[in-house]
């Protein structure tokens, strides 16, 4: 890992999304937060007045929904971030046509997408720490926050965002699309994650295709620790569970993004 | 020294056959080998889609071959592209492969970084590449604000930043004005003549690749039909010599006997006067044989010379063979 590289990479990208996106995207960024939160108030509130099905605390450990929205909530705002920022990248690239100025440098591909990372992460921080103020009113308790296990929880759950936007990005890279792949895949991660219930109330055999994304445990890890106090040697096998999983996807995403660069480049005049 | 032997590449490519797409095999480039010295400038020419940009791109390593070797200062160019990277860079024509969003200066800044430039060294760099490609003043300048030929000379100086042993130009001149267009060749020239660089040029632009170029392969359908100087080139192709005489006082009579001279010498001399003095085609070497008709006959030679063909007229004959 070069240092001077990922300095590089981060500095360009703040710089670039500095300049490219105005006040208007954070506020934006922040709303779509503040919509999502107010959709399941509205939801809890007014359709299901306030009841919650019996077995909502056997799988949760909390009755407290609005808190376990809210959460969820925040951290698909991260799902979505990340893979908005390092799933789009290469084809940012490729679109604005310095794809081939890129890929005659000879950096590392882990360098380059974990600056674009760290950029995503530093702003999407930003974000959500203003949208955890706004979600307050709405029934946020983070009393029982266990702060030591929600760091590491937090370290293995960006880890885990990470895996899932660089498959995204090599499908984006290979089929040149944006919109369809990345909206489809937010809506099934949306389902199927369990950020506004629980995964066990899926049929079953999504509920297995749940078990094999890293972000759902990634989900489960932050309301563990952010809202039941949960600490870093009950989630053990969590962050172990997750890293694997992540890392099988990294390792797909990495290997595979090799040759939709190719392919990406191939077809730029070919 | 670059040399590449036998490169091939493939590209599968999908086409729509009504609901259904077929894969289809399309070899871009078939079989080319060349060589690049450093210190020589060598032209890459062809008509669209005989391959140029293939090869290019196979020789940056942005593509790997199908088939063939190429080696880099004797490294396996194709095992080891990154120790090759970091010893070439490629300056491609139009206005893309900067960013637009970022200053003159941060472009070469984040360029220099993602070459792994030392800093000090980096920032002394650009401010001598800002001179050289005339943006001084301008580098805080956000490229987006730019004309085309300011992007274009950002370009060339993002292509010198890494300071690269061998530079691939594709190109480079298109859309350029005349100004611009004049310097980067003085410049190209300067970088392969007095810092050594081996520099690959392809350009529409017949006068450019004859000026700058020492070598010269010429592609057609992926495949290497020709090499050599523009010289070498204009005697494959045309086999036959053609001549200037102009004499003061040409007369019918001075020509009647010149016609007459020429072709006991040559029976297949062509011979035609026009404005500008007497036109001689011949098969063989005549300026020795006509220097002396002339003094044997007391006749003042105002002009002779051999014409060379351009070599426009070259690729354009050699473009009708194939």
């Amino acid at each position: 890992m070069d240092l001077q590289i990922l300095i590089g990479i981060l500095k360009k990208n703040l710089l670039t999304q500095y300049r490219a996106y105005p006040m208007s995207f954070f506020v934006g960024n922040i709303l779509t937060g503040l919509y999502t939160v107010l959709g399941a108030w509205f939801m809890y509130k007014l359709l299901f007045e306030g009841r919650l099905s019996s077995d909502f605390f056997e799988l949760t450990k909390t009755n407290d929904y609005m808190g376990y929205v809210i959460v969820g909530s925040l951290t698909y705002l991260f799902v979505v971030r990340t893979c908005l920022n390092v799933s789009r990248s290469l084809i940012t690239e490729l679109r604005e046509g310095t794809l081939e100025a890129l890929m005659l440098a000879p950096f590392k591909r882990v360098e380059y997408f974990l600056g674009n990372m760290l950029v995503q992460t530093m702003t999407t921080t930003m974000e959500i720490v203003i949208s955890l103020f706004i979600a307050i009113p709405f029934g946020l308790n983070l009393s029982n926050i266990n702060l030591s296990g929600f760091i590491v929880s937090f370290f293995i759950a960006l880890y885990a965002f990470f895996g899932v936007s660089m498959i995204l990005g090599c499908i984006m890279l290979y089929t040149r699309d944006t919109y369809i792949s990345q909206n489809t895949l937010f809506a099934f991660l949306f389902l199927v994650s369990g950020i506004t219930f629980p995964t066990k109330y899926l049929p079953e055999w999504l509920n297995i295709c749940a078990n094999f994304i890293p972000i759902t445990e990634g989900v489960i890890l932050i309301r563990n620790t952010a809202l039941l106090g949960m600490g870093i040697e009950d989630l053990l096998y969590s962050y172990m569970k997750v890293f694997v999983l992540s890392t099988i996807y990294i390792i797909v995403g990495f290997g595979v993004m090799k040759r939709c660069e190719e392919a990406a480049l191939e077809k730029i005049n070919g | 020294m670059i040399i590449a032997e036998h490169l091939q590449k493939t590209y599968s490519v999908k086409v729509g056959k009504g609901l259904k797409t077929e894969k289809q095999q399309i070899r871009a480039v078939k079989d080319i080998s060349l060589q690049i010295e450093k210190g020589n400038i060598v032209g890459l020419l062809g008509i669209n889609g005989a391959g140029k940009t293939t090869t290019i791109k196979m020789l940056t390593t942005l593509l790997a071959p199908t088939a063939g070797i190429y080696t880099m200062d004797s490294i396996d160019a194709i095992k080891y592209p990154k120790e090759v990277k970091k010893r070439i860079n490629m300056i491609a024509g139009g206005e893309r492969m900067i960013y637009w969003r970022l200053t003159a200066f941060e472009n070469l800044w984040y360029f220099g970084q993602l070459y792994n430039i030392p800093n000090n060294i980096l920032k002394k760099r650009i401010e001598e590449l800002f001179d050289l490609v005339g943006l001084k003043g301008k580098e805080n300048v956000p490229v987006e604000t730019f004309s085309k030929g300011m992007k274009q000379r950002l370009q060339i100086a993002r292509g010198l930043v890494n300071d690269p042993e061998y530079l691939f130009l594709d190109e480079p001149t298109i859309g350029l004005d005349a100004v611009v267009s004049k310097e980067l060749r003085q410049h190209v020239k300067y970088l392969a003549k007095q810092q050594n660089k081996g520099i690959l040029l392809t350009s529409h632009y017949m006068g450019e690749i004859e000026e700058l170029c020492d070598y010269i392969y010429l592609l057609n359908d992926g495949i290497l039909i020709e090499k050599g100087t523009v010289k070498e080139l204009a005697n494959k192709t045309f086999h036959r010599k053609n001549y200037l005489l102009n004499i003061y006082n040409t007369t019918n009579d001075i020509l009647d006997t010149l016609v007459t001279i020429l072709k006991s010498i040559d029976p297949s001399v062509i011979i035609r006067q026009e404005n500008d003095g007497v036109h001689i085609n011949s098969k063989d070497s005549m300026s020795l044989e006509l220097s002396r008709i002339c003094t044997v006959k007391g006749w003042y030679i105002k002009e002779l010379y051999e014409q060379e063909p351009c070599l426009e007229d070259t690729i354009l004959q050699i473009s009708k063979e194939v």
